[in-house]
């Protein structure tokens, strides 16, 4: 008896209820397809077609798989947009920047056809690479050199590890004056009389390369030695940082006592505005930062950035090896002097780059 | 009787002068100014963002929109665009459509209609209430060892090199991400069903399933549908889980179509990732393309939360 009753009631339920529910649905669905329908016109205009393009291609194809240190990360970058423009489309490359570590363990993983560097290949990664039959021919590609700079008001001329350490180690926290780092300073054996006059900082911000680079270099060796390897920082805390490069130069000139580094290409650019200072590592003397010092080693702030190429892959992947001939060919001085637009690295000297091409032939 | 009157007159008197009293209210006074100049700090500091980020932006979004939209990730600030994000972005959003909203909404269907209050219930319910507070970035490690070697051959083209670190690898863990949320909201909006509605379907003989489909969903569409598609906005927000699973920033490679089902399988990048690289690259005018960007990102978590609003609009009037 209530089944009975039940029925009919609940079917005409039912039905309604499905009505409504699949034009829920149907709405749902609808916008997922209004949206993509407004995203298709975008790209109409992108892809040409690629895919039936590749069928055609008889030159090279394939894909290229970067990844490595961001710092080099917009040199390849850049010589990769370039290869694409001008040599083949179809050449699908990839570049990534997690890090020069990160990348070396996918690169040795045989996940990455090449691994950006901005220091060379440590023992334990080669080890993992090789356990992995992973061959690989290390290419120099640039130097990274880093200026450091003051006003030309300034009659200090050359600094030592040990100045550096004194006014921007973490032990110079609240120094607002350069005398009050003059302690520290001659403790590490200076030969600097520092000016009794306002230390103005301006650094690059944390997250640039040039930061990390110059506290590795400079900072961290005095550092370990006074505070211990487990210090949490080897630079004092209270420095501002700039993430624009001219803004550094900028800060640098604005004040008759400042001090401040920065990539080498933006302070050659400036050299009239701002004294780039001298450098002592406690080796070979004081030496300015000059595109020959930097390239030949001699200035001690610099660091080489390096392309490591998959050689098993480059014997069978003519796209690769394509890529990398144009890579030390054409795009060579475009993607390493400007790979950020206006500015860039310190490309290599002529034998140097000469050396790289040679080891690339070589492989 | 005597006494009730006596009582309804001090009553009376109480209310006269709660309202003859309100005038001079110092405390309620302060507290109104106070609650005003909260909600006026928060619309400042909303407006200043937006006017900041805007007009930051204009001189890319007046001179090359489509261009902007349409350009892959580039070197060069003025030839850049945003189009391989935001159609990462876009399918991480379908992912979530697809994935979490069934599967959340289904979850809460049982929690709420089906499940019994036991140990395990309560149990389930505590743990879905702490993973939805699981800090984001852990969901990325978890998306990294299950779904980035999960898609590892998954789809066709994903064999091979950086195989599992895929357009579907990044929906899969974002959905997985807000599912929690998807969960918790909608389980809070079939509770808010009134009861009568219920008893009413049962009272006419519906069965449970049809109770469900015909009273409760509707009913409670427009607070599942508010939850659901905030939660997809949080997942179009987020970048830390992406960065675990292999979001690319320098240069992606494949040219693949806005819809091409092909790329769920191919390395992706997404608008969150594309923002904080863009904005640590130097120059005003990497700036203007940072702002550019992230207007481009507000416009995609706008659309969804209007849509939100719209349906649930809908929703509302119908339940009437």
């Amino acid at each position: 008896m209530p089944r009975s009753v039940q029925s009919p009631g609940g079917r005409l339920h039912v039905q309604r209820s499905n009505r409504r529910s699949t034009r829920m649905l149907g709405l749902l669905i609808g916008l997922v397809l209004v949206a993509a329908a407004c995203g298709s016109s975008d790209s109409d205009s992108d892809s040409p077609s690629s895919a039936e393009d590749d069928a055609a291609a008889g030159d090279v194809s394939g894909a290229i798989n970067v990844s490595g240190s961001s710092t080099v990360e917009p040199v390849t970058a850049r010589a990769a947009e370039l290869f694409n423009d001008n040599v083949s489309n179809d050449v699908e490359i990839t570049v990534d920047g997690p890090g020069t570590g990160d990348g070396f363990q996918l690169f040795c993983l045989g996940e990455t056809d090449i691994s950006d560097a901005s220091r060379a290949i440590k023992e334990a990664e080669a080890a993992d690479c090789e356990a992995n039959g992973i061959s690989y021919v290390e290419l120099l590609v640039a130097f990274d050199g880093i200026a450091v700079m003051t006003h030309p008001d300034n009659a200090i001329t050359c600094v030592n590890y040990g100045d550096l350490y004194a006014l921007l180690g973490p032990e110079a926290d609240g120094f607002g004056n350069w005398a009050e780092a003059q302690a520290i300073a001659d403790e590490l054996g200076t030969t600097n009389t520092f000016p009794d006059a306002s230390l103005d900082i301006t650094a690059p911000g944390t997250e640039s390369g040039t930061y990390d680079s110059f506290i590795e270099i400079v900072l961290e060796g005095i550092g370990e030695q006074r505070l211990g390897e487990d210090a949490d920082t080897f630079i004092r805390t209270d420095i501002a940082g700039q993430a624009e490069d001219n803004v550094i130069i900028q800060g640098v000139s604005g004040s008759g006592s400042s001090l401040g580094w920065v990539g080498f290409a933006f302070a050659a650019e400036n050299a009239d505005a701002v004294k780039v200072l001298e450098v002592d590592d406690g080796q070979s003397g004081c030496i300015a930062p000059t595109i020959d010092t930097i390239a030949d080693g001699s200035y001690p702030v610099s660091r080489p950035l390096y392309i490591y190429v998959n050689t098993e892959r480059a014997a069978t992947d003519d796209g690769l090896v394509q890529f990398v001939d144009y890579y030390f060919g054409d795009a060579y001085i475009d993607s390493v002097t400007r790979a950020f637009g206006d500015t860039g690295y310190v490309a290599l000297p002529d034998d140097l780059l000469a050396a790289t091409q040679a080891a690339w032939e070589g492989r | 009787m005597a006494l009730g009157t006596l009582g309804d007159r001090r009553t009376k008197d109480r209310v006269a002068r709660e309202i003859m009293n309100r005038k001079a209210d110092p405390t309620g006074a302060l507290f109104q100014v106070a609650v005003l100049f909260a909600l006026l700090l928060a619309l400042a500091i909303l407006v200043l963002l937006l006017q900041d980020v805007v007009r930051g932006s204009w001189p890319v979004l007046s001179e090359r929109p489509g261009d902007f939209l349409s350009a892959e990730l580039r070197t060069r600030a003025d030839e850049t665009g945003v189009f391989q994000p935001l159609r990462g972005t876009f399918w991480i959003g379908v992912f979530v459509v697809v994935l979490a909203f069934p599967i959340g909404i289904g979850a809460a269907i049982y929690l709420e209609e089906y499940a019994t209050d036991n140990r395990f219930s309560r149990f389930v319910d505590l743990n879905i209430r702490n993973l939805a507070g699981v800090p984001s970035v852990v969901y990325g490690i978890l998306g990294f060892t299950i779904f980035v070697r999960f898609a590892d051959g998954f789809f066709p083209g994903s064999v091979g090199d950086h195989a599992g670190k895929t357009t579907a690898a990044a929906g899969v863990t974002l959905a997985v991400l807000v599912l929690p949320i998807v969960i918790i909201t909608s389980s809070e909006a079939i509770r808010a069903v009134p009861r009568e509605l219920r008893d009413g379907a049962f009272g006419m003989g519906a069965t449970k399933s049809q109770a469900i489909r015909s009273q409760i969903l509707p009913y409670a569409a427009p607070g599942i549908l508010t939850g659901t598609l905030l939660s997809l906005t949080r997942a179009l927000g987020e970048a830390a889980p992406l960065i675990l699973v292999g979001a690319v920033t320098g240069k992606l490679g494949p040219n693949t179509g806005f819809l091409e089902l092909e790329q769920l399988g191919e390395k992706f990048t997404a608008l969150p990732i594309t923002i904080a690289n863009f904005a640590g690259r130097p120059g005003e005018d990497w700036e203007q393309v940072t702002s550019a960007a992230i207007v481009v990102l507000l416009v995609m978590v706008l659309m969804a939360n209007a849509v939100a609003i719209l349906l649930r609009n809908r929703y509302e009037k119908k339940r009437r």
